[in-house]
């Protein structure tokens, strides 16, 4: 990141190396095609151009820092150039995800994945559906309780107890 | 926020990106203070990447080479204005006031860099920390020394808020908000905090709007009575 900040271009080329494949996925998974999620991950690689000197490595990794831009950008390009997209459409696709991690049937490549996808598989079915939102839609956690009819105070718990209850698994999975 | 209550129940929330509105604001000043809750969200951020790594999927070849090369052109607009820029500067005659007022600044500056140095690094953290927002900085009008703000407007829609670095308002006084359209200024918000907080703003902000901030008596005035501190146009 010091390079990057110190405005080194291959700096961001070694950083995408290492990143891309991962941005590039979500943000397709969150922006529905190819296209936008290209224009997407450039914006947000360069966006890690222009801010690389206001990170904080007691904030958070540089991945998840990455990520959080990557994620804001999707959710910007949707509520602006991809307004046509229905938020039920977005739902939708979230609950296929559900489906998909107990059935998806596409060679995940990596242990690590594998492992996640098991720990997600493993979740009560409400905290799934809610981290899946979480995840997909792009909605915050008010428009999920909006969006499902279910009390903010319950989408908040279901927040949480998923969350904490795959970082634990995935810690008891990294300690085997 | 006090540092010793701990949002427990939406660290989770914020790693992912899905907190919003007041607890949001309140969570990422408390962030700043609480090094528990950082090592936490930290933590849930991580589970939060992991989740996203199962999603890996192959960008076409080109996007690298289109990253690169958009950083390096970015790189070479900004550096040859940056130094002509500099060396314009340097080489212009400079009237002998102007040197002595810079030296009077200098030393004033280094008088208060010691007490200011921590909260002003802790303002541009907090700012530094809105992603996905738009961002304007206010200026400060020199009604009052070391002040700074920042409008913040949310990219998700959420409600627009600003980040301030105030001293504590006079006895009896309060911070008040302003939102100004075409020329009538309406009541936003008002803050007793010292130091740096966030202020929700109460009244919509559109494009071109001013915002401002002044002190005002305590519990705050229909309309604005004192100076304005911040200013700056949406």
């Amino acid at each position: 990141m010091a390079r990057i900040a110190g405005g080194d271009p291959a700096a961001l080329g070694e950083l995408y190396d290492r990143y891309g494949r991962t941005v590039f996925g979500i943000l397709y998974r969150l922006l529905g095609s190819a296209e936008p999620a290209e224009e997407v991950t450039q914006d947000a690689f360069h966006a890690v151009w222009r801010r690389a000197a206001t990170y904080r490595v007691d904030r958070g990794s540089v991945r998840t820092w990455l990520l959080a831009i990557a994620r804001n950008a999707a959710i910007d390009w949707r509520r602006t150039k991809g307004k046509r997209l229905e938020r039920e459409a977005a739902i939708d696709e979230a609950a296929e995800l559900i489906e998909e991690t107990r059935v998806d049937d596409r060679v995940i490549a990596s242990l690590r994945a594998e492992r996640v996808r098991a720990a997600v598989a493993v979740l009560p079915d409400e905290q799934r559906v809610v981290l899946s939102l979480a995840f997909w839609s792009g909605l915050s956690q008010s428009e999920i309780a909006e969006r499902t009819g279910t009390p903010l105070g319950t989408v908040k718990s279901r927040v949480r107890l998923g969350m904490s209850k795959l970082r634990e698994r995935l810690r008891l999975e990294g300690e085997r | 926020m006090n540092a010793t209550v701990h949002p427990l129940d939406d660290l989770a929330a914020y790693a992912l990106g899905v907190l919003d509105g007041d607890e949001l604001r309140a969570l990422t000043v408390h962030l700043e203070s609480c090094a528990s809750c950082r090592a936490e969200v930290r933590s849930f951020a991580e589970t939060a990447w992991a989740i996203a790594e199962t999603q890996g999927r192959d960008a076409p070849p080109r996007m690298r080479a289109a990253i690169v090369e958009r950083a390096r052109q970015d790189a070479e607009r900004r550096a040859p204005r940056r130094f002509a820029g500099l060396w314009r500067e340097l080489l212009r005659p400079v009237p002998l006031v102007v040197p002595l007022a810079l030296a009077a600044v200098l030393l004033v500056a280094l008088v208060g860099y010691g007490s200011a140095r921590r909260d002003a690094d802790r303002y541009a953290t907090v700012v530094a920390g809105a992603v996905g927002a738009r961002v304007v900085s206010l200026a400060a009008t020199g009604a009052v020394a070391g002040v700074r703000g920042s409008l913040v407007v949310p990219a998700n829609g959420g409600a627009p808020y600003l980040i301030l670095d105030l001293p504590a308002p006079a006895s009896g006084k309060t911070w008040e908000a302003w939102v100004i359209r075409g020329g009538t200024p309406v009541r936003a918000g008002v803050t007793d905090a010292r130091g740096v907080t966030a202020l929700t703003l109460t009244a919509n902000v559109a494009g071109g709007d001013t915002i401002a901030v002044t002190e005002e008596p305590a519990g705050g005035v229909d309309a604005p009575t004192g100076r304005a501190v911040l200013a700056g146009t949406s």
